[in-house]
């Protein structure tokens, strides 16, 4: 191999990454924000026994599941400013269309959760005389949501891995920084792998903390 | 030439889980001739299921040994280590209590796996045996079924006929019918019956004391890991001569000793 | 805004040619990516600290990056590295295919610890070998479990793929962005292509939620 790996330049030459990172990162939590809450709606509205309130929303939710995220988003960038005739920044393109597409994602999650809760307590909660708003707010929701937390978590991981497809729309994120960075110096092994572990080192600890509550939780209940 | 007299000889036998924390079987020394029928009864966690497992050669033993035929079955060796004679586990059959058919095959494979697979026995063989044994257990029309579809009771009567399957010489019944609906014991235990009727050696794990009663040749009292009594059912069951074995009698068949103490059961 | 669909139409060959290319890519990386994954699977389960640790790191490294990543990590440092020249398709099936055996080998390993231990002590009591056994009872639950979520993970490779237009290779993306940025068109050619991904994706997604209740109905696997 004739290629000089340089651990200097790691030392020294990265730092125009953390402009790119700090972009990729409020990409992630304003999408989480949305994919969260507008996810959750997007649960009720589908659960809805009214179907001109339910079919939308599914066909909303199957499109975003069956199509690539990279097509969504380019989608986005270039077909929104001329459908709708406006001008929207670059940041808040990507923030809407990883958000979108994660609260496809997250509304399924919150769906199998309720629908799951629901089925084991309805007797019981009738028994006890709770009016279905009762019984929805206080057993079917807190009991859907420490279910699905994991799912959740895991979206919201997958939708910070996924806001690196924005720099093939030259959205100026952490993965764009880094390309620029490793074409301009030709030193794309140590800037792709540095890049990777960046990734890496976000999505690893999180995951695995998720992953170590459920067993808790999977330990107590058995 | 070995001694044939005891179909099966337990010598010794010491198990205990946790690396000697909890013992399950302390000393157990039980002999089995080869026309005995032999239930045994006990409290949870007395080692009942441990010892027929052991027999089974599902479970390690920490001492002792076991001879089937005069042979040696299991026994341990130097390092402590448990050998176990597979040709002879092949004579003994074993049904659980939780059905363990294969999901994923119909009556008819799940019957004919063994057989095919291991002893090299021919498919149209197999099958023609099997569905001999589906019939008589009458169960014929659910050949191609799938478990799934099964009640409780079915599924053990499969499940015992699929022990059959391989011609064992001794069958061991792990409490069959705990996990069934009452309704579905009695067809279970008819087939067991109809087993006994044609001399099949057998051991049984059971809390069911009425059928207890009608199949045994022999009940064993196990626990805390040792034999408290060993002897016909007319004595275990009706005149225990252990005062342990009559605390437990009667609290099985649930005679309070405001109904008059030293009372005898009538069998 | 004008929309002119016939654009479609003018360029249905090169749209063609495209997806035959995202199709042709996914297949192959799709059984290249189950076998590995399976292997992978077994590696995850083995007593053997070596085989578990790299499989493990592997595992994790390919779960916790972006796939886009991986693709331009192959696409510009593997040939670097190897110190050969490395076609686009070669770069493109290998990215997709470790990330695919990633996540096939989470899928087959959650299915082998499925088949319960007391068919394990009935496998004994019949006499069956280990191999009969594994054969005959342990894999053919596994692959029946799986198979759902495997398909389902073939719709996700599928939708992956998409990223290989972003090093040069005439997918069904690449193709459509390019006819595109030369028409001057991109709601149309943009919109067909989604609508192609999704007429693609969606049966199967359907066919997943069959299948898992066919299985579960027959079986109660």
């Amino acid at each position: 191999m004739n290629y000089q790996f340089d651990l200097f330049f790691i030392a020294n030459g990265l730092w125009p990454l953390l402009k790119g990172l700090v972009v990729t990162l409020e990409l992630t939590v304003a999408a989480n924000i949305i994919g969260l809450t507008l996810g959750f709606v997007i649960a009720l509205l589908v659960m809805n026994p009214n179907p001109i309130l339910r079919w939308p929303f599914t066909l909303f939710i199957e499109f975003f599941r069956c199509t690539p995220a990279l097509v969504q988003i380019v989608w986005f960038f270039y077909c929104i400013p001329i459908i709708f005739d406006v001008y929207i920044d670059a940041l808040t393109m990507g923030i809407l269309a990883i958000g979108l597409n994660l609260a496809a994602f997250n509304a399924e999650a919150y769906r199998a959760a309720i629908q799951g809760v629901q089925s084991n307590q309805y007797d019981a909660t009738v028994a006890l005389g709770l009016s279905p708003f009762q019984r929805t707010v206080y057993v079917v929701l807190p009991q859907a949501f420490r279910s699905a937390l994991p799912v959740l978590v895991a979206n919201g991981i997958g939708a910070f891995q996924q806001t690196a497809l924005v720099a093939i729309v030259a959205l100026q994120d952490l993965m764009y920084m880094g390309k620029i960075l490793a074409t301009d110096t030709y030193r794309p092994i140590e800037v792709f792998t540095v890049i990777a572990l960046i990734y890496f080192a976000i999505s690893f600890p999180i995951s695995q903390l998720v992953e170590y509550i459920e067993r808790r939780r999977k330990a107590e209940n058995s | 030439m070995a001694n044939t007299k005891y179909l099966v000889e337990m010598k010794g036998l010491h198990k205990s889980y946790a690396g000697g924390v909890k013992p399950v079987l302390q000393g157990l020394d039980i002999s089995m001739c080869p026309g005995d029928r032999v239930v045994v009864i006990g409290p949870s966690g007395g080692g009942k299921s441990t010892l027929l497992r052991v027999l089974m050669g599902l479970e390690d033993i920490d001492k002792g040994q076991l001879l089937f035929q005069g042979k040696n079955y299991i026994t341990t060796d130097k390092y402590g280590k448990t050998v176990i004679d597979k040709e002879i586990r092949r004579n003994i059959g074993m049904v659980f209590q939780h059905y363990t058919l294969f999901p994923h095959l119909n009556i008819l494979q799940n019957l004919t796996l063994a057989p095919i697979k291991v002893r090299g026995e021919s498919k149209q063989s197999a099958e023609l045996r099997a569905r001999g044994l589906l019939t008589r257990f009458g169960l014929e029309a659910k050949e191609k079924a799938y478990p799934a579809h099964l009640s409780g009771g079915q599924k053990q009567r499969v499940a015992i006929a699929r022990a059959l399957m391989l011609d064992p010489k001794l069958m061991l019944f792990d409490e069959v019918t705990s996990a069934l609906d009452p309704e579905l014991v009695a067809e279970v235990e008819q087939v067991i019956m109809h087993l006994a009727e044609q001399a099949m050696p057998m051991v049984i794990v059971t809390h069911d004391m009425h059928f207890a009663k009608n199949i045994a040749s022999r009940v064993i009292f196990c626990a805390g890991g040792v034999v408290v009594e060993d002897g016909p059912p007319e004595q275990v069951l009706g005149r225990p001569k252990e005062a342990r074995t009559r605390e437990f009698i009667q609290r099985v068949f649930h005679i309070g000793e405001t109904e008059g103490v030293g009372r005898e059961l009538s069998i | 805004m004008e929309l002119d669909f016939s654009v479609i139409f003018d360029y249905k060959a090169a749209l063609l040619f495209g997806l035959l290319l995202t199709l042709k890519l996914t297949a192959i990386c799709v059984v290249l990516g189950c076998a590995l994954g399976f292997l992978v699977a077994i590696a995850r389960s083995s007593k053997n600290k070596i085989l578990y640790g790299v499989s493990t790191v592997y595992v994790a490294l390919f779960r916790g990056t972006p796939v886009l990543i991986q693709l331009f990590w192959m696409f510009f440092c593997l040939p670097l590295v190897l110190g050969i020249e490395l076609s686009n398709l070669t770069c493109g099936v290998i990215a997709l295919t470790l990330y695919m055996a990633a996540i096939t080998s989470e899928t087959f390993r959650a299915s082998f610890s499925f088949v319960s231990k007391e068919q394990h002590d009935a496998g004994i009591a019949l006499g069956l070998t280990y191999r009969v056994h594994t054969l005959y009872v342990l894999l053919p639950q596994a692959m029946l479990r799986a198979a759902p979520t495997l398909l389902s993970n073939c719709t996700s490779l599928f939708k992956e793929s998409a990223l290989v237009s972003a090093v040069g290779m005439a997918d069904l993306m690449f193709v459509s962005q390019n006819i595109s940025n030369r028409t001057g068109h991109p709601v149309e050619l943009l919109t067909a292509a989604a609508v192609i991904y999704f007429v693609i994706a969606f049966p199967i997604t359907r066919a997943v939620t069959a299948l898992e209740r066919k299985i579960l109905h027959t079986m109660a696997i």
